[in-house]
């Protein structure tokens, strides 16, 4: 008896493990994706003009169920410690529906990340950059904020365009409707700037001589941030899933065998 | 019969070329070029950028006086381009190019603009294309506007005394400028699927599949009996920790 007891406790002290464990991922998975939606890189004015920004839902979504398994991790504890089975019969079931949201999750920030590529950057970048009239308010708010984040990355990141300056000489762009191609080949933000804010050569800027402009393209310091997001809501999440999966199965092994 | 004197009209173009061959006109060899320099700007959609000409022109025979002008035409139409020209008149004014002219005079300059030898650190190149304050001003007919169109164009330097023709270069290669094509449509909804993707849908679906099928399992055999499976749990066991006021088992606190 005293062994069948040790195997009990022992299996107890699994579960009551597994569940600790998912708590304090939940915690990590609430504050990680807390880090992602405070948007520290301001990217987000870009995704949300390509109408595309699920990857933020994601990280939404991600909030509400890390404080859902740190609660629910609780819950399992106190039901495997009473062995009570409406206790962990309600465990597993909002478990499984926490589960299915989270796979969700993982599911949406991988697939909207394949979206994220250098075309589609390119393609907003020339269409709204500077976009003088908007169709409607929504359309100016997202133009305002697409010119306004390109502002501030080509000032930050040293770069010029999604490929580099290249960009707006080989494609048509609003930009080019408004500023002509002989006074602006790139915007002036483009160019080697001083502290003021004013190019440090002009002429040599718009003749695109290298000390005088900026010749890297801005996709490396988009993409980086987005791709870490996507990716660490998705595979954080993934592994998460996977040790819940475990503490499930015993959990539903644990509550067949408790007799009432 | 009667012999009758040469006409003065027949006589007047070979007078001018006896008077062109006695003033010298020179024909150089250089052909201008893009610039050597590596700068992305070197050809936009409007303007190019040229070498300048340096130790091209002979400063003996060119004055100081002397306009040293740059001829921009359209390249089909520099074989019907005449030396004989003056800048400033509507015939070769920018605004009228290319609807009303087939060439045009801009980048007035004189010899001590292009000194020798060329070989200074600083970048030296002359940018056609650069003004367009005076693009639409008829005033300023010698304007160095943006180029209205891709082109090709051919340029040559032409050096003027006054409205005389004293030096040329031979014309360039024709120049094409950029177009810019339409953005590229984006991939849309059918963008490729990564393998990371595939593989997190697929084993998350297989595992909530698996979970499911273990809870409705665990329902459906839970009224099942489990005595004499060598279940964990024996029964007073179970009962022992559950045992509380408000529920009676009496047979398991026999047993003990």
């Amino acid at each position: 008896m005293a062994k069948t007891e040790n195997g009990v406790r022992i299996f107890q002290g699994l579960l009551i493990l597994g569940n600790v464990v998912i708590g304090m991922c939940g915690i990590a998975l609430t504050a990680e994706c807390i880090y992602f939606v405070s948007d520290p890189h301001g990217l987000y004015p870009l995704l949300e003009a390509t109408e595309n920004d699920d990857i933020y839902a994601a990280a939404w979504i991600g909030i509400f169920v890390g404080f859902a398994l740190l609660a629910l991790s609780i819950l399992g504890i106190v039901g495997v410690i009473k062995s009570n089975r409406t206790l962990l019969l309600v465990y597993i079931i909002l478990m499984l529906i926490t589960f299915a949201f989270e796979m969700a999750s993982c599911i949406t920030a991988a697939t909207h990340r394949d979206f994220l590529t250098p075309n589609l950057f390119l393609k907003q970048m020339l269409e709204r950059y500077q976009k003088p009239e908007a169709n409607n308010n929504n359309d100016k708010w997202m133009s305002e904020g697409v010119t306004k984040t390109w502002d501030k990355l080509m000032l930050q990141n040293q770069c010029c365009g999604v490929n580099g300056p290249s960009d707006w000489q080989e494609y048509t762009s609003t930009f080019r409707t408004t500023h002509s191609d002989a006074d602006f080949p790139w915007p002036h933000n483009c160019c080697v700037l001083d502290s003021q804010g004013h190019p440090i050569n002009l002429d040599g800027c718009k003749l695109g001589v290298p000390g005088f402009f900026k010749s890297n393209g801005c996709y490396a310091a988009i993409s980086g941030p987005m791709n870490r997001q996507a990716w660490g809501v998705a595979w954080f999440g993934f592994a998460i899933l996977c040790w819940t999966f475990f503490v499930l199965l015993g959990t539903m092994f644990y509550w067949s065998r408790i007799e009432y | 019969t009667r012999r009758s004197a040469p006409r003065p009209c027949t006589m007047l173009p070979l007078l001018l070329l006896l008077l062109a061959a006695a003033h010298g006109l020179q024909e150089l060899s250089y052909e201008p070029t893009l610039t050597e320099h590596k700068m992305s700007g070197r050809i936009t959609a409007s303007t190019f950028v040229l070498e300048q000409p340096r130790c091209v022109f002979n400063n003996t025979t060119i004055e100081t006086t002397t306009s040293i002008w740059l001829v921009v035409a359209e390249a089909a139409a520099s074989v019907s381009f005449t030396n004989s020209v003056q800048p400033g008149l509507p015939q070769w004014a920018f605004q009228n190019f290319p609807t009303n002219t087939s060439a045009y005079l801009t980048l007035n300059a004189t010899i001590l603009n292009y000194p020798c030898p060329k070989n200074t650190p600083d970048i030296t190149v002359l940018r056609v294309g650069s003004e367009t304050s005076c693009a639409k001003n008829t005033a300023v007919p010698t304007c160095n506007g943006p180029l209205p169109g891709p082109g090709p164009y051919k340029v040559k330097f032409l050096a003027l005394n006054g409205t005389e023709p004293v030096a040329e270069t031979q014309w360039s290669k024709p120049i094409t400028l950029r177009t810019a094509q339409q953005p590229p449509s984006s991939p849309g909804a059918g963008g490729k699927r990564s393998a990371e993707m595939i593989a997190i849908t697929s084993i998350l679906s297989i595992l909530l599949a698996v979970l499911l099928a273990g809870l409705v399992a665990t329902l459906a055999f839970s009224g099942s009996d489990p005595c004499g499976r060598g279940g964990i749990f024996k029964p007073e066991v179970a009962s022992v920790r559950r045992y509380n006021t408000h529920h009676v088992y009496d047979q398991p606190a026999a047993r003990l």
